[in-house]
């Protein structure tokens, strides 16, 4: 009986362990490294790295992308998503493979995304380019990896591409798990289709659109792998995110205390947000 | 009344052309990048460079694949992946699998069971940048930075939350009269565990394990810091490390593509039925 006793302890204990080690001690570390200057022996609590982030123009930037970029990309991939999500919900000849094959851009490693689009994107040989030139159109200027308003334009149109399937992958599913009920009592009531969409699906399908826009975001705001294989942040300093900017302090500058700030500051925005999401989440299920 | 019953088919029937047109029109933007980097991989240079681009008509070559996995390095990028990814996954789940389960059958005291699953999950929630340095720094005091270990143990941790959060909703959906049933036979808690529920679970075995394979083989930032040198780095950094330089060899890079894509495809046609589940972490149930 007490071996029993402590047996859930002694199951739970491992992984508890490997997670103080390898994600509550690297964190605990790097928020620590951030409220710090100097190293080892000498260094001193200070708020001098996040007074620098305050000032620092880069930064700042990097922050406004990652803003922008996680907005913009949210809107459309969830749009394109509900409406793809809604026209396969039906019965529809097809549909299986449908599904299958939308979801694929969502399956392929995010680097050889970024190497899919190089090839689609170049200037030169890009088969995006070259098929508009064979229409005729002049391409001189749609130089779409190095100009700074189009390369970010197009690194969000990226992340477009191969995120709306996650969107209308969640949708759907939350879709089928309408029951036929409502449904049926908004037809004896005599509703059209969009109050039926806007009094019965939406209503329905809230808590898994909350799921899928919270996972969503939090993905948005870590971006890094495909924009550091299409553009590297570039051209100049126009595509790069809060991540790639950490990177490039840490990895480049080895700015560990200021790359740690900046650590710290892309937590609280994530968890910020993230609590927000769980926040209207619970108060669905309470109501 | 005749004419009015036929506008509305035809109504109908429009509709429904139009909406396979849509479908048509996202599956061909969903898949035509992919089939384009495929042609790229296929084709000799002077294709590869034609202009008007060439979506059908060239002679295709395996050159470049040759060229990638024997002649460079990508077979041994593609090794390492290989290797990192099945030993995470198996480190992953069974340490996971055992935390789930004691974390969905016992009521520990002051809700510590709720609690702490909540935890491990919010674990998971860290932009993995955040932990980069530390782990970085940690792994070069052990003397582990270019190594296989290194991987192994970051994909370990990394996959772990997940495991035990989707592992939990799977025993949860079991009811706890079946270990009571084969513990009253005479088996002990364990033995009910590996006996009667681990067989019953499989499929959810499978599919997490599944994802926990396709989540190390696609991971790249970590990847990126903790590995440097030929022996040691997986598919995507070895395939990063080429785009970077200055003479890119677009049909190398995409045979490398199309392999490291692959293995994913199949291993996520392989989890449909789950797939919903996994990836919104056990949220929505498709």
């Amino acid at each position: 009986m007490v071996r029993d006793r402590a047996l859930p302890y002694l199951l739970i204990a491992p992984t508890v362990m490997v997670l103080l080690a390898l994600s509550i001690y690297p964190l605990i570390y790097s928020i620590k490294v951030g409220f710090q200057t100097g190293s080892g022996e000498t260094a001193q609590w200070s708020l001098a790295n996040f007074s620098r982030l305050l000032s620092d123009g880069f930064f700042l930037s990097a922050l406004a992308h990652t803003l922008v970029y996680a907005i913009v990309a949210l809107t459309f991939e969830f749009l394109l998503g509900l409406g793809l999500a809604v026209l396969l919900d039906r019965s529809l000849r097809g549909r299986a493979i449908f599904r299958a094959v939308l979801l694929i851009p969502m399956m392929i490693p995010p680097v050889v995304v970024g190497v899919v689009w190089r090839l689609m994107l170049n200037s030169d040989f890009g088969a995006i380019n070259g098929t508009l030139k064979s229409l005729g159109v002049n391409t001189e200027s749609l130089t779409w990896t190095a100009s700074p308003k189009l390369a970010f334009a197009s690194v969000v149109a990226v992340d477009i591409w191969q995120w709306t399937p996650f969107m209308f992958l969640v949708l759907l599913a939350g879709l089928q798990a309408i029951p036929q009920e409502p449904y049926e009592a908004a037809m004896i009531d005599g509703a059209s289709v969009w109050q039926t969409f806007r009094h019965v699906t939406l209503p329905l399908l809230r808590p898994a659109m909350l799921v899928a826009l919270l996972l969503r975001t939090m993905d948005l705001l870590r971006v890094f792998d495909q924009i550091f294989i299409l553009t590297e942040g570039g051209p100049g300093f126009a595509t790069e995110t809060v991540s790639l900017y950490i990177y490039r302090a840490a990895f480049r500058f080895f700015d560990f205390g200021y790359a740690a700030a900046m650590s710290f500051v892309l937590l609280l925005l994530t968890n910020i947000i993230s609590i927000g999401y769980i926040k209207l989440l619970q108060s669905q299920e309470a109501a | 009344m005749k004419s009015h019953g036929q506008s509305t088919t035809q109504r109908r029937t429009l509709a429904r052309w139009s909406k396979y047109v849509v479908l048509i029109a996202a599956v061909i933007a969903a898949v035509l990048p992919v089939y384009w980097m495929l042609t790229i991989s296929l084709k000799t240079e002077v294709d590869q460079f034609a202009s008007p681009p060439r979506w059908f008509s060239f002679t295709p070559t395996l050159a470049h694949y040759q060229d990638a996995f024997s002649t460079r390095s990508f077979g041994r990028y593609l090794m390492t992946s290989a290797i990192v990814a099945a030993l995470s996954t198996v480190c992953a789940m069974a340490l996971g699998t055992l935390a789930a389960y004691g974390l969905s059958r016992f009521r520990l005291r002051g809700q510590l069971d709720r609690r702490l699953s909540v935890w491990i999950l919010s674990t998971r929630m860290f932009p993995p940048i955040v932990t980069a340095v530390p782990l970085f720094l940690m792994m070069r005091d052990l003397r582990l930075i270019n190594t296989i270990a290194s991987l192994v143990i970051v994909y370990t941790a990394l996959n772990l939350p997940f495991v035990v959060w989707m592992m939990r909703g799977f025993f949860k959906e079991l009811p706890r009269e079946l270990e009571e049933a084969a513990m009253v036979d005479g088996d002990s808690r364990l033995g009910a565990l590996v006996r009667v529920i681990l067989p019953l679970v499989t499929p959810g075995l499978a599919a997490t394990a599944v994802f926990c394979l396709i989540v190390s083989w696609n991971e790249f930032l970590l990847a990126l810091i903790l590995t440097q040198t030929d022996a040691a780095m997986t598919l995507p950094v070895g395939i990063a490390g080429r785009v970077t330089q200055y003479e890119i060899k677009w049909g190398v890079m995409s045979a490398a593509g199309i392999v490291a894509m692959l293995p994913i495809l199949v291993f996520a046609m392989a989890v449909q039925r789950y797939l919903v589940r996994g990836l919104s972490l056990g949220a929505v149930k498709g």
